[in-house]
């Protein structure tokens, strides 16, 4: 039970609506959260290798006391900066930043934080042509390696391999009216049927929702949001995602590294078990 | 002064290649094919068109005759997210193990002129060689085996990306392999990629592109989007030969575009001249 009175589970939302906040463009985004837990944020930029993209913000802050790493995908909020930012789609150089950061983070022993909002890395020649694939790769396997606690959160969109770049932590929570699916609606709809307008069947076909990730295995928590979604309540919103993730983060640094780092590759390693659990449900593995 | 290494001569030959269907005239160059001579030429034809090849084929190609010994080959897929679009996911699962197909990976152990390694093959019969819970299940227990071995890791990937069918938890399939992958590195066991035609989405941005060296056939395509998304999401004119094995070594994703019938004799050289 929170703050807000209300179960999760009571949503009355079909699987569009859920998505349609999801990506509501006044949805409450990365920075609106960071500024709130952090008011002292100060953005960090560049991969030190070619560029600095603007679809990941990254930067320190004080967040309870502790200097901590925060990094999220930014979206955008007026179309010039929609444009700028790239709709949140991150290219390689992203990714290079975000580990740069999360690396810089472990030299120092502060926490991280990553926000994930996205619909996806960039489907673009440009993010092809620099190793988009590779930076995800290698990104991923380095996520495995920061010696230092790592809390995460879907706050709009987790979309496929880019979110996932973004998305290798300890704990993984998730906003309630929040998405996390290995394709978007319409991608699903265009291969299943070859009409990405059917992209509601798909959804509803995908189990994308927080509550069917809870029900899997695949985050640890639902963050239920105020009466009317994320975008009626800024303020609130931002304290109860603060919350859960200081609440998170707090068991995670009473962790010696070695078993923080060990727990962190079972994480994901057995992050099907529960189907596992039910063999008349799941693999038998 | 030190005798230089000459490349292997493999004395020990792979399997023969079991047949595969085939078009009457070659894609590459519009010849008539002669089945039985493309077979003798690992399924390549004189122009220089590779043909994709199953799991089975692969497995011959590289394994010494009789060396392969298969493993987790009795983790099975199920349906889990009650899958009904286009047609039920478990109705596919059947009709391909029907056909004698065992999933998009099979991995075991084996010897490369002579030298015990572990193998993982993707098979793109299998539902496009897509990423599964099983075929992420067999990948990492094989690395973490060859990790604790110290078994050189040989890869054949052939892959559209993450298996949609299996929803949010084949996009974590991604995270679990590339673990392992670390634990390989960590071991310094070495990992040596073979990227054929076509790998892409979470395969090609998961384990296909992290090894220690990375070898793509001539002509396979290789990214992470695929091209019709691209011209869709951005319009973009894309040119001739985008994403291809060229494309992909002149970007400095891939060491070396190996031909097919060198492959073998490749591999057993750099499994004797690295530890
Ligand atoms: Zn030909």
């Amino acid at each position: 039970m929170t703050r807000h009175g209300r179960r999760p589970e009571e949503t009355t939302l079909t699987v569009w609506q859920v998505v349609e906040l999801a990506r509501h463009p006044d949805r409450p985004y990365s920075l609106d959260y960071i500024r709130r837990m952090a008011p002292d944020f100060i953005e960090l930029h560049g991969d030190r290798l070619s560029g600095d993209d603007p679809a990941l913000a990254g930067g320190i802050g004080t967040w309870h006391g502790r200097t901590t790493m925060f990094l999220g995908h930014q979206k955008g909020r007026s179309l010039k900066e929609r444009v700028a930012r790239n709709w949140g789609m991150m290219h390689p150089e992203g990714y290079r930043k975000a580990i740069r950061l999360a690396q810089h983070a472990a030299k120092f022993n502060f926490p991280i934080v990553c926000l994930i909002d996205t619909p996806g890395a960039y489907p673009g020649a440009g993010a092809e042509e620099r190793g988009i694939a590779a930076a995800i790769a290698r990104a991923i396997m380095e996520w495995f390696r920061i010696p230092v606690p790592i809390v995460a959160a879907v706050i709009g969109e987790g979309g496929s391999g880019g979110a996932l770049g973004m998305g290798v932590a300890d704990r993984v929570i998730m906003l309630e009216n929040s998405i996390y699916s290995v394709a978007s609606p319409e991608a699903a709809a265009s291969i299943v049927w070859r009409d990405n307008t059917r992209k509601v069947e798909a959804a509803e076909q995908l189990q994308l929702t927080s509550r069917d990730l809870l029900a899997m295995g695949v985050v640890e928590e639902v963050v239920t949001e105020p009466e009317g979604s994320a975008r009626a309540d800024y303020e609130a919103t931002a304290i109860a995602l603060d919350e859960a993730l200081q609440r998170h983060l707090l068991q995670l640094l009473a962790q010696p590294t070695e078993e923080l780092l060990q727990h962190r590759y079972e994480r994901f390693r057995y992050i099907d078990s529960l189907i596992r659990a039910e063999p008349q449900f799941g693999p038998k593995i | 002064m030190v005798a230089s290494k000459k490349p292997t001569e493999v004395r020990i030959a792979g399997g023969k290649l079991p047949p595969i269907p085939l078009p009457t005239n070659c894609p590459g160059c519009g010849v008539g094919l002669d089945h039985e001579e493309l077979r003798r030429h690992t399924y390549v034809c004189e122009c220089g068109h590779h043909f994709r090849l199953g799991g089975d084929a692969w497995i011959a190609l590289i394994a010494d005759r009789g060396s392969w010994k298969e493993r987790y080959g009795d983790v099975r897929s199920h349906d889990l997210l009650n899958w009904k679009v286009p047609k039920p996911y478990q109705e596919t699962l059947e009709q391909l193990r029907d056909e004698g197909l065992n999933e998009a990976v099979r991995t075991g152990t084996c010897t490369l002129g002579g030298r015990a390694v572990w193998l993982a093959v993707f098979d793109f019969r299998f539902v496009g060689g897509t990423l599964s819970i099983v075929a992420g299940e067999r990948l990492a227990r094989g690395m973490e085996q060859a990790a604790a071995s110290g078994l050189p890791y040989v890869l054949v990937s052939a892959s559209g990306g993450a298996r949609m069918q299996e929803g949010v938890l084949a996009l974590m399939q991604m995270a679990k392999v590339n673990a392992a992958v670390g634990r390989l590195d960590a071991a310094r066991v070495p990992f040596f990629s073979v990227l054929t035609d076509p790998t892409f989405g979470g395969t090609a941005a998961s384990l296909a592109l992290l090894a220690d060296i990375n070898i793509a056939e001539p002509g396979a395509a290789i990214g992470f989007t695929g091209p019709r998304v691209i011209k869709q999401a951005t319009y973009a004119d894309l040119p001739a030969g985008f994403q291809s094995a060229d494309f992909q070594l002149a970007r400095g994703q891939v060491d070396m575009v190996v031909a097919r019938p060198e492959l073998r004799r490749l591999l057993a050289h750099l499994l004797e001249i690295y530890p």
